[in-house]
């Protein structure tokens, strides 16, 4: 009897429960696109502050107090340490290997740098453009400062890794350029402490920075003019990580200072202190320091992003909640002349509002699965059109729409339930 | 007549007018909040993307090896005071501690506070003339820790030596060049060296796009011929980049938002018309057209629109400046026009929701209708 009471329902009121279930799906779709976005929005925002470089820079230990002094010659006391090439790829197997988005070796030699007749004295700077890469766990990467230095403006393109008898592609800074008075394609001689060779420009550079002074080539081609075969300066590391707690900060001081539970969590979050901890434990005599204008900067714009976000989401849930219940209060008193007439056939109630509750589960329940597919749908249409890559879909969006979808049904229903149950069936059917 | 049924009619019917006036003003407050976020957005995140450093740097023009402040002065008045963040000069020179040479880098603390807020410092930044900052590199070097009372020897500019006792207040780590830099008071290193007035380069930081920019550079380089301003590129346009990104997030979160809560609103004012074809069947009968019908619920719709539109635009005014205050810490700009468009916008919507019931409702036969079928 119930079931044919509900069934019935079911099908004469299928214009009501059609409006409930359609506002049913659009507040779902909003909640469970914007919870979508919410939770993948950190992943993105941190992919596209990529673009402000390097956020890691790896030197040798002891000696990173000279290389960086202004006006301080080479060669004075401890610059004579290098970091070993052929252990840099092993940077791709530490425990957040897959967090390491780019790496680039550098290294740095004067030289002599001749065109023609002109001659100038300048930094020349051994690095990887586009270099391919076989790492010790069988993967490959494609890494360098193609990737790295995002922000260059390129004239021509960028330089090939490749060295063939002491001749090599190399770019070049605008202001050096200008210096020489070199265009694209042109071939320059470079001359340093071991050896010399020939630079054909491939590109010519803006970067708004020091680098605009420099020449930059394969880094094989710098370790041959310098006579430091297999040997590197420094590395720049580009890696997404979680903005810093009270936890990275404590182990950032000294990461013995930590208890054996906290190590544990400090190691395998990616902090950008256990990530530069994970890189000095792979790379020998390495020094790993974050490069706080863009680590600290990162979690600044991380943090607020995702706040705002998800203020935004709680007032879009809240809304749609509202929205919801306030079209179930509608359609519930609606009926009261149907429910009035059940009570005078001498439904109780319990047994009243049982079949409306019923009723109205069942159409929020397929209203909301209809709008969880249309919100994935939302999501993916704004992670497509704003970061070019889809949202990732989480499963936990799912228990949180539903407890929303019941709650908001229940409350809901309950004002007009209880308005329902203290109708008079005569004066109800009598239409007042 | 008119006037008295539309009162009558909505002070009647209160708990069914007052379920389609809260749908009303949860939509407008929804609309004037996300629409003032969403315009605000630029300005606020570009504040915060002010904490990545200068993006504009004044360096010498043509021959001078240094920049005269008063020159950087002259070209700081060209940037709105609301934009400008702050304003760093520093002076570079060589000291020596133990008769090792390091870098003396002569600044004001104040302003690299304003243009480099992610300078850590271990112990205190410096306070009176003869503190100074030391780069984390040097302070490893060197095993030197905040508090220590060092001696700074050197050479002034017309070549006399000189020795002076500082305190080292703190300690600073960034993680690039400032790392192996000695800092100090700027009065300090002139009194020092014994010239004053100039800087190797002076860092600016400007919260404006980047088409702002590249304004100023152009002013500045044509307004004062002593300095030439370059941007920092890795600065300015990575950020362009990710704050158009960002930007494009919270539109198309608005638009989707905006949709779907015009939807709900529209719903909400269809079940309230549907409900009321007893109604309208009874207007009918006794002779009403169906002209006047459907001015009626226009102009209940108006009514209602405007107000729950005005309600939720106040409503969503605040809630737009608790967002801000929240994740910005700053108030929300709110251009005033925005309030009677939310509510005639709101209008709008409510109006068109009404009209397709209204006229279904009045096609019907009335003597069907009030049978109830």
């Amino acid at each position: 009897m119930f079931r044919r009471m509900l069934l019935g329902a079911l099908t004469r009121q299928r214009g009501k429960l059609a409006m409930i279930a359609l506002t049913m799906a659009l507040g779902v779709s909003l909640a469970t696109a914007m919870l979508n976005v919410m939770m993948d929005v950190g992943d993105k925002v941190n992919q596209e502050l990529k673009a402000y470089g390097a956020n890691l820079s790896v030197v040798p230990r002891g000696a990173s107090i000279l290389g960086d002094l202004y006006g301080v010659e080479e060669g004075l006391g401890v610059s004579d340490k290098y970091l070993a090439e052929d252990e840099l790829p092993r940077i791709k197997t530490i425990f957040w290997a897959f967090n390491i988005v780019d790496f680039a070796p550098y290294l740095e030699t004067k030289a002599s740098i001749g065109s023609g007749t002109r001659e100038v004295d300048a930094t020349v700077t051994g690095t990887w453009f586009d270099k391919h890469l076989d790492v010790p766990t069988g993967e490959s990467v494609d890494t360098g400062i193609k990737r790295l230095k995002s922000w260059w403006d390129v004239n021509g393109g960028w330089a090939d890794d490749s060295v063939s008898d002491a001749s090599a592609d190399g770019m070049m800074g605008s202001n050096l350029a200008a210096k020489l008075g070199i265009g694209l394609g042109d071939t320059v001689s470079v001359t340093a402490a071991e050896s010399s060779g020939t630079v054909t420009v491939a590109g010519i550079f803006h970067s708004g920075g020091n680098e605009d002074d420099r020449l930059f080539v394969p880094l094989r081609f710098a370790q041959a003019i310098s006579g430091k075969a297999g040997l590197v300066g420094s590395m720049e590391v580009s890696a997404l990580t979680t903005p810093e707690n009270d936890l990275a900060r404590r182990a950032a001081q000294d990461p013995n200072s930590l208890s054996r539970h906290e190590w544990d969590t400090w190691y395998c979050t990616a902090y950008i202190s256990s990530i530069a901890y994970q890189i000095e434990e792979v790379i020998s005599n390495a020094r790993a320091k974050p490069v706080l204008q863009v680590a600290e900067s990162e979690g600044a714009i991380l943090q607020k992003t995702q706040l705002l976000m998800l203020l935004l989401t709680i007032l879009s849930l809240a809304c749609s909640a509202l929205a919801i219940s306030n079209l179930v209060t509608a359609s519930v008193m609606e009926r009261s002349a149907e429910i009035g007439l059940l009570k005078a056939v001498g439904a109780s109630g319990v047994e009243v509002s049982l079949l409306i509750m019923t009723e109205i589960t069942i159409t929020a329940f397929a209203g909301g699965v209809l709008g969880y597919f249309v919100g994935l749908g939302f999501a993916q249409m704004i992670g497509s059109t704003v970061f070019g890559s889809a949202i990732n879909a989480k499963l936990m969006v799912i228990p949180m729409v539903a407890v929303l979808v019941v709650v908001v049904t229940l409350a809901g229903s309950l004002p007009a339930m209880k308005m329902l149950l203290s109708l008079r069936p005569a004066e109800v059917l009598h239409g007042r | 007549m008119f006037m008295k049924m539309l009162v009558s009619s909505l002070i009647r019917r209160r708990s069914r007018m007052l379920v389609a006036l809260i749908a009303i003003a949860i939509g407008a407050t929804v609309l004037l909040g996300m629409v003032a976020i969403s315009f605000d957005i630029p300005r606020q995140m570009g504040r915060e993307f002010r904490s990545y450093g200068a993006n504009m740097i004044l360096v010498p023009s043509g021959e001078d090896a240094l920049v005269k402040l008063s020159d950087a002065e002259r070209a700081a008045a060209f940037i709105p005071k609301e934009q400008l963040v702050g304003m760093t000069p520093y002076r570079y020179e060589i000291v020596r501690i133990n008769m090792q040479g390091y870098t003396a880098a002569g600044t004001s603390f104040d302003d690299v506070r304003r243009t480099s807020p992610y300078w850590n410092v271990n112990g205190e930044w410096p306070k009176g003339a003869d503190d100074i900052l030391i780069g984390s590199d040097i302070a490893e070097f060197t095993r030197i820790t905040p508090g220590t009372v060092i001696a700074i020897t050197g050479r002034s500019g017309s070549g006399a030596r000189f020795k002076r006792d500082m305190t080292v207040s703190g300690i600073v780590r960034t993680g690039s060049v400032e790392d192996a830099f000695i800092f100090m008071h700027m009065p300090t290193l002139e009194e020092l060296m014994g010239d004053s007035g100039t800087a190797e380069v002076v860092e600016i930081s400007v919260a404006t796009s980047e088409a702002g920019l590249g304004e100023l550079v152009s002013r500045i380089e044509a307004e004062v011929p002593g300095v030439s301003p370059r941007l920092v590129k890795r600065v300015t346009q990575s950020e362009t980049a990710v704050l158009s990104k960002l930007q494009s997030l919270v539109f198309l979160v608005t638009l989707v938002v905006l949709a779907l809560t015009m939807i709900c609103v529209a719903t909400t004012m269809m079940t309230v018309v549907m409900e009321r074809r007893k109604e309208i069947g009874l207007k009918k009968a006794i002779g009403a057209g169906n002209r006047s019908i459907a001015a009626e619920f226009i102009g209940e719709g108006l009514l209602l629109g405007v107000a729950g539109g005005l309600f939720g635009g106040v409503c969503g005014y605040f809630f737009a400046q608790a967002v801000s205050m929240n994740v910005f810490g700053r108030s929300v700009y709110l251009d005033w026009k925005l309030l009677p468009l939310t509510a005639a916008v709101s209008a709008v919507v409510t109006v068109a929701a009404c009209l397709g019931p209204v006229r279904r409702a009045t096609d019907v036969e009335p003597a069907l209708v009030l049978r109830g079928e």
